[in-house]
């Protein structure tokens, strides 16, 4: 019996280290895309990723799989509805489909769509209203060994209605491998440079670089709970050397008529310090104003002061106010 | 053998008097919220919780606390859309407003009897959860 148990321990050791050549010696060639500066509102727009495969097959026989391709970009772009992805290679070009949300994939048990968002995060951007979009080729290929191809993928999609700054997020692997977290061959990603939405809606989201004033979730009605940052290590302002940080707010209706205004320094308006020069207050704007049932709060403006008022802090450290539009889509 | 036989035969008899029948569930009292995230982050320590309270009350009818964001405001009736196995409480706010279904569960955490709201208060996209507890300690 412990003979059979010394061999069994052989057996593995031996299916590990052979996974192991394996692995090591197949695999996907880095990524690179290429991503247009900017677009305006609405437009369609081709994302390019170029990318190879370098099949290196221990003992001969052939490796099958189907190629899987994602992008990460602004939930606000409704890109589902809209995505479509298509590949050119060597060994022929094809159409690619999402993979249905009720797939798993089996590694992490999540749907493809979440297990790469898990995976690669939202790279340079710093808000994180961002989704994942996963497709795969509708067939498989077969490689033999020294196979090397390089192939493209484009991704075409509309680019919503909002004026915005954002890096996208870009994803290459193989169906048969899943995401696993510790393999570095099969799944290639990377993040782009700055990419701008011009012409839209609204005032400029920008996702990368740090801002001043952040307001979280992205996108909230007046009933909802937001959370205002003052991030004061962006850049020096007149707050910088103050012990304390209050809210000065405004809540405007659809006209733009004032609602009401709150500025005076008191335990309700105060910032809560949460390091690194970071401060965050949380308010239920219906309750935070005690608006009338059939009123609404439209947009939000705002600044953050002193204890004695005097010193205020605006958008991009001006004396124009921060502004939050209340807005779901 | 017939030690085995003796004992299927016992178990089958003591299975056949446990009541399958379910309890209905119960989720009148004043509830205060001890627990509360926002899209899975806990906002608990953040916002004073302490004037965060839902009554329901025996009569059928509920009330909310001024001060607690809900997805409806003020009072009106309440039931359970199945009283044995509920899923969802459905309010009918007194102000003519259309009923509003609420997903909850009913836990056992620490002893005490835990109502679970999950809800959206605004955007569709935000996703909220009240832990509740009976306030004076009841179960």
């Amino acid at each position: 019996m412990k003979k059979n148990t010394h061999y069994s321990t052989y057996i593995y050791w031996a299916m590990g280290l052979f996974l192991a050549i394996f692995l090591a010696q197949c695999g996907l060639k880095a990524i690179s895309v290429v991503v247009p500066t900017a677009a305006k509102a609405n437009q369609r727009v081709t994302f390019t990723m170029h990318c190879g495969a370098e099949p290196r097959i221990q003992g001969g026989g052939s490796y099958s799989t189907q190629l899987v391709a994602g992008i990460m970009v602004p939930k606000g772009w409704n890109a589902r509805k809209n995505l479509t992805m298509s590949f050119t290679s060597p060994k022929g070009n094809g159409t690619m489909r999402i993979i249905p949300d009720s797939e798993l994939e089996p590694v992490s048990g999540l749907s493809w769509h979440q297990a790469a968002k898990k995976m690669f995060g939202i790279g340079p951007n710093l808000v994180d209203d961002m989704e994942w979009i996963v497709f795969r080729s509708t067939q498989a290929y077969s490689f033999v060994n020294n196979e090397d191809i390089d192939f493209t993928v484009k991704a075409e999609c509309n680019v919503g209605t909002e004026n915005m700054l954002v890096s996208l997020g870009f994803y290459i692997g193989s169906s048969i491998e899943n995401l696993r977290p510790e393999d570095t061959d099969y799944k290639k990603f990377t993040f782009s440079n700055a990419f701008e939405v011009t012409d839209g809606e609204g005032d400029l989201i920008d996702f990368i670089n740090p801002q001043l004033g952040t307001v979280q979730p992205v996108k909230s009605l007046d009933n909802d709970i937001i959370t205002l940052t003052f991030d004061g290590g962006v850049t020096n302002t007149v707050l910088d050397h103050e012990s304390a940080v209050y809210l000065h707010v405004r809540a405007m209706d659809e006209s733009g008529k004032l609602i009401a205004e709150i500025k005076k320094q008191t335990a309700d308006t105060k910032l809560t310090d949460i390091g690194g020069k970071k401060y965050l207050i949380d308010i239920w704007p219906r309750g935070f104003f005690k608006v009338d049932k059939d009123r609404h709060i439209a947009r939000l403006e705002y600044f953050y002061t002193d204890i004695t008022g005097t010193k205020s802090v605006g958008y991009g450290n001006t004396d124009e106010p921060f502004k939050y539009t209340f807005r779901c889509e | 053998m017939l030690v085995l036989c003796w004992g299927i035969n016992s178990c089958k008899d003591e299975l056949g008097n446990i009541p399958t029948e379910e309890a209905e569930k119960d989720i009148t009292g004043n509830w205060k919220v001890t627990q509360l995230t926002r899209n899975g982050e806990n906002l608990s320590k953040r916002l004073k919780l302490e004037n965060f309270k839902i009554d329901f009350n025996a009569d059928g009818t509920y009330s909310i606390a001024d001060d607690l964001p809900f997805v409806v405001s003020g009072s009106g009736r309440y039931r359970l859309d199945d009283p044995q196995y509920p899923f969802s409480v459905v309010l009918s706010p007194t102000e003519g407003k259309e009923e509003v279904v609420l997903k909850f569960q009913f836990p056992v955490v620490n002893g005490k009897r835990q109502l679970s709201l999950v809800m959206s208060l605004g955007c569709s996209s935000n996703t909220y959860q009240y832990d509740c507890e009976r306030l004076n300690g009841g179960i």
